[in-house]
């Protein structure tokens, strides 16, 4: 594992900020237009979750990997669905994604600390990775089920995503977000930038896929517009992918070839 | 609903699972996923660089989730917000999905191979070129079958399961991911790599990695692996999940209230008992390794 370029606070401050403006931007602005911009901050908190897989998998977590994303967006969902809920018990919707995220941060502090001192595993990072991996299934959650509904208001979540079941492709696509860059680039010659482009790309298709169910939710042209910035986004961060597996790979990146010479 | 009609619906949904079940194995194998994939991941570390696909998305049963979901979900848009026919809407909606797959597989196999560049692994694009729309492919099959077996269950004028559409498609893909991974694979993660090696012999850790090498003919390719498996795996898979699907929806079906419940019991206690017989028989018929004069029973 190289040294990272991106700190894991640099990591988290990004995600952590832009995740939750791009939520109340577009869950309080009430303009379906800017839908999109819940999927942008889930976009973010996608790569916080990646880097903290990455941080925390590091440690010889191998096929833990695939576990460790699916129990984010586990962690995540409840800590959504109980911050919405609260919001609307207190009639306060715009506390809502920071009761989550609150939550999210406990549970995970809670399961990093029994991992560690019950189960001993006595991996050093692994109480602040799985806080920084609950709270980005909390982000990722919430961010895409905002842009889907276009709302931040329960009842309309409730009844437009989760009984519809799109929470479905969004919940199995939030946890790939977040599993699937470290799982993806697993040895010894991993790199953190390359990881963490691979989130962003991952993060876009889910965004697409949110903008694809959103047609049928809030408005034709909202869910089109999240379908075009997604896949833009998505092009430019897969070809980055691309180029920078080509700087990895070196002169091993070849059209077509026998085994490296002293294999056979 | 009729008995003859509601008997009908269960047939053709376990028809589909056993052709989702069996393309989903196949789509595996191509990719080297899951079960043989550690020994796939180990080759090049142990000196041996290989040719071989290294699909590692997630385990089976969370990539096929996703796609099965991905598909429903957008059937589902297609078939509230446009009108779609439910068949033009599921083809479209597997075919989203089987996108998702070649670039979810795109990404794994670039990331994994520029990973190890230290031990001589290249990335090679025929290898992505060729297995890609194989890939693709196969998991277009798998989705179309698993999403359309979902609607038969999901719509309220045929099964009229409660849960929504894309809920159940996705269940149903993690069961999908999960049987191919446990029937299927062992075909390729047991026997197509240590086909060489006598029963009950156990594998020596210098042996690791040995199987990405040599296929019948030449340096082994992930299409030979899915043209082995294509004989038996792949079809067990599909029989092991047809029969999922056909009995736990015969039995409630054909019963209701505490019979159905009985039914499915007597059925997992048949099974359980059929099965170790099966190995029963098949450790005393190739016994134990030859060599070994040990009195632990095998």
């Amino acid at each position: 594992m190289s040294e990272p370029a991106e700190t894991a606070n640099q990591v988290d401050a990004k995600g952590i900020v832009v995740g939750l403006v791009g939520i109340y931007i577009a869950g309080i602005s009430g303009i379906p237009y800017l839908a999109f911009l819940a999927g942008i901050g889930a976009i973010f908190a996608t790569k916080m979750g990646a880097d903290a897989v990455r941080r925390v998998c590091s440690y010889g977590i191998g096929t833990g990997v695939p576990s460790i994303g699916m129990l984010a967006l586990g962690m995540g969902i409840i800590a959504a669905m109980f911050g919405l809920a609260i919001g609307k018990m207190y009639k306060a919707v715009f506390i809502g994604p920071i009761v989550g995220l609150v939550l999210a941060l406990v549970i995970g502090f809670v399961v990093g600390s029994l991992t560690n001192k019950v189960i001993k595993l006595n991996i050093p990072v692994m109480e602040r990775c799985l806080t920084e991996i609950a709270g980005a299934g909390v982000l990722v959650l919430t961010g895409f089920s905002v842009m889907v509904a276009g709302s931040m208001d329960f009842t309309v979540i409730v009844e437009k995503v989760i009984t519809t079941g799109y929470i479905a492709p969004i919940f199995i696509l939030g946890a790939l977000g977040i599993l699937h860059p470290f799982n993806a680039s697993l040895g010894p010659d991993e790199t953190q930038d390359r990881t963490l482009v691979h989130a962003y790309s991952c993060g876009a298709i889910a965004m697409v896929i949110g903008g694809v169910c959103s047609i049928a939710v809030i408005d034709p042209i909202a869910g089109i517009i999240s379908i075009v910035i997604g896949l833009a986004i998505w092009y430019a961060t897969f070809m980055g992918f691309v180029r920078l597996v080509k700087r990895d790979a070196g002169a091993g990146y070849v059209g077509t070839g026998l085994l490296p010479p002293g294999a056979m | 609903m009729e008995p003859a009609m509601g008997m009908g619906l269960v047939a053709l949904m376990g028809a589909a699972a056993t052709v989702a079940g069996c393309s989903e194995d196949l789509e595996s194998d191509i990719g080297s996923q899951s079960n043989p994939n550690s020994q796939v991941q180990l080759a090049a570390q142990v000196g041996y660089p290989h040719r071989i696909f290294n699909k590692a998305i997630s385990g089976e049963p969370p990539s096929n989730a996703m796609y099965c979901a991905v598909g429903a979900g957008v059937a589902m848009v297609l078939i509230q917000s446009v009108n779609a026919s439910p068949l033009l809407a599921i083809a479209i909606g597997a075919f989203v999905a089987a996108l998702l797959n070649g670039v979810f597989s795109t990404t794994a196999y670039m990331g994994r191979n520029a990973s190890q560049t230290r031990f001589n692994q290249y990335v090679y694009l025929d290898v992505l070129r060729n297995q890609l729309l194989s890939l693709m492919g196969h998991a277009y099959i798998t989705t179309f079958c698993i999403v359309g077996l979902s609607y038969v269950m999901w719509h309220h004028d045929l099964i009229g399961h409660p849960f929504p559409f894309p809920v159940i498609a996705m269940i149903w893909g993690l069961a999908v991911g999960a049987i191919g991974s446990s029937t299927g694979d062992v075909h390729y993660g047991a026997e197509r790599e240590f086909q060489d090696f006598k029963f009950g012999a156990g594998l020596n850790a210098a042996d690791s990695g040995n199987i990405t090498r040599f296929a019948e003919a030449g340096i082994r390719s992930s299409m030979d692996n899915a043209w082995f498996c294509s004989k038996f795996g792949g079809p067990v898979t599909g029989i092991a999940f047809g029969m999922t699907v056909f009995l736990d929806n015969w039995r409630s079906t054909a019963f209701s209230g505490w019979t159905a419940v009985v039914v499915g019991s007597a059925i997992v206690l048949a099974l359980i008992i059929y099965n170790r017989q099966i190995e029963t028989y098949a450790r005393k018929k190739y016994g134990p390794y030859p060599e070994y004069a040990g009195d632990i029973e095998a």
